[in-house]
């Protein structure tokens, strides 16, 4: 099966889905270093089960279980999850290149928004999944997906009355 | 139309940051010692079966084995007819099992609708009382007593209607004792 990942083709898909895969890891990681390893984890697992590429969900489905991981060691041993996802918010925002002026309001803007609707919106902009493929990858229903990533863009622009 | 089309252009104008060189070689080294790990294990599997060194262990090939299937056929053979011996002896009667027995000859004569369905007789006790001497008999003989519940049914096969006599009952039966 073509689609079925294989020790030739990972570098030509890791090329094409590392910028995406990192951008959503950040979400998470304290620092790039942190991000890219929690890329390199998630990435060897998902290749060395050879599981579908098409399954894109799971893919990313892996990337945020392991940086929930992170996330959940680097906090002190008697800390609940909860806690733990309270502290996504001081987290390393997602980093962009960076042309312009507008271009930096509006990366400032998107790390001002909710966790929730960053994830989501990181998902169908930088990486190009479906409401189908988020709703899956973060568990919620498909209604639920769409309308978090309107809230985003509805946001972003209620912040930023220029674009 | 989408309301958001403006920003999404927007935000699709943004480029994620590239990942460092360095994690392309780091996963490539992980993925590569993992491979390795596989060979060196499958190196050592074979190496386990290796005689001689350099020579390679003969595939394993397929042979069908006519001594087994010999035995199996003779096995099945032996069952089958010890199976069918069963079948042709008569059943042994015993007091102290339950069972169905064939639908009684007999009918009710209240309703000739009614048809016998079945008579299921339940030994539910049996007491062995000791030897007896009876008077007309200089041979001694072991008593028997049974407690049986005798359910016996009747069906009506147009309707479907059926009837259900169930009764207690206790029998003795003497068995004549030989001697050893």
């Amino acid at each position: 099966m073509e689609n079925v990942a294989t020790d030739e083709n990972w570098k030509t898909c890791f090329a094409q889905l590392a910028p995406g895969l990192l951008l959503f890891a950040r979400q998470w990681a304290r620092s790039p270093a942190d991000a890219e390893d929690i890329v390199q984890e998630a990435f060897v697992r998902f290749w060395r089960k050879h599981h579908d590429i098409a399954n894109r969900g799971l893919l990313y489905a892996t990337v945020r279980s392991i940086a929930l991981d992170f996330l959940r060691r680097d906090s002190r041993r008697a800390r609940r999850e909860s806690m733990a996802i309270a502290d996504i918010d001081q987290t390393v925002p997602p980093t962009f290149e960076i042309e312009d002026e507008s271009q930096r309001q509006l990366v400032a803007a998107l790390d001002l928004l909710p966790n929730e609707q960053r994830e989501v919106l990181v998902m169908k902009i930088w990486n190009e999944l479906t409401f189908a493929e988020i709703a899956s990858t973060l568990e919620i229903s498909q209604n639920t997906a769409a309308s978090r990533y309107r809230y985003a863009l509805a946001t972003l622009k209620k912040n930023l009355p220029s674009v | 139309m989408n309301d958001f089309s403006d920003i999404e252009k927007q935000l699709r104008k943004l480029r994620p940051v590239q990942p460092s060189a360095d994690l392309m070689t780091r996963i490539e080294r992980e993925l590569a010692e993992e491979a390795s790990e596989r060979s060196t294990h499958l190196r050592t599997e074979t190496a386990r079966h290796v005689s001689t060194a350099g020579v390679l262990p003969r595939e394993r090939k397929f042979r069908f084995n006519w001594r087994s299937v010999g035995f199996g056929l003779a096995a099945a053979t032996a069952l089958v007819l010890f199976a069918f011996l069963r079948l042709e002896r008569p059943a042994k009667k015993t007091p102290s099992l339950a069972g169905l027995s064939p639908v009684p000859a007999f009918s009710t004569n209240s309703n000739a609708q009614l048809v016998p369905a079945g008579l299921t007789q339940v030994v539910y006790h049996t007491r062995d009382e000791g030897l007896h001497f009876s008077r007309n008999s200089d041979q001694p003989m072991r008593r028997v007593r049974s407690h049986t519940r005798e359910t016996l049914q009747w069906r009506n096969p147009t309707t479907g209607a059926s009837l259900q006599i169930s009764y207690p009952s206790e029998q003795v039966s003497l068995v004549p004792v030989t001697g050893q």
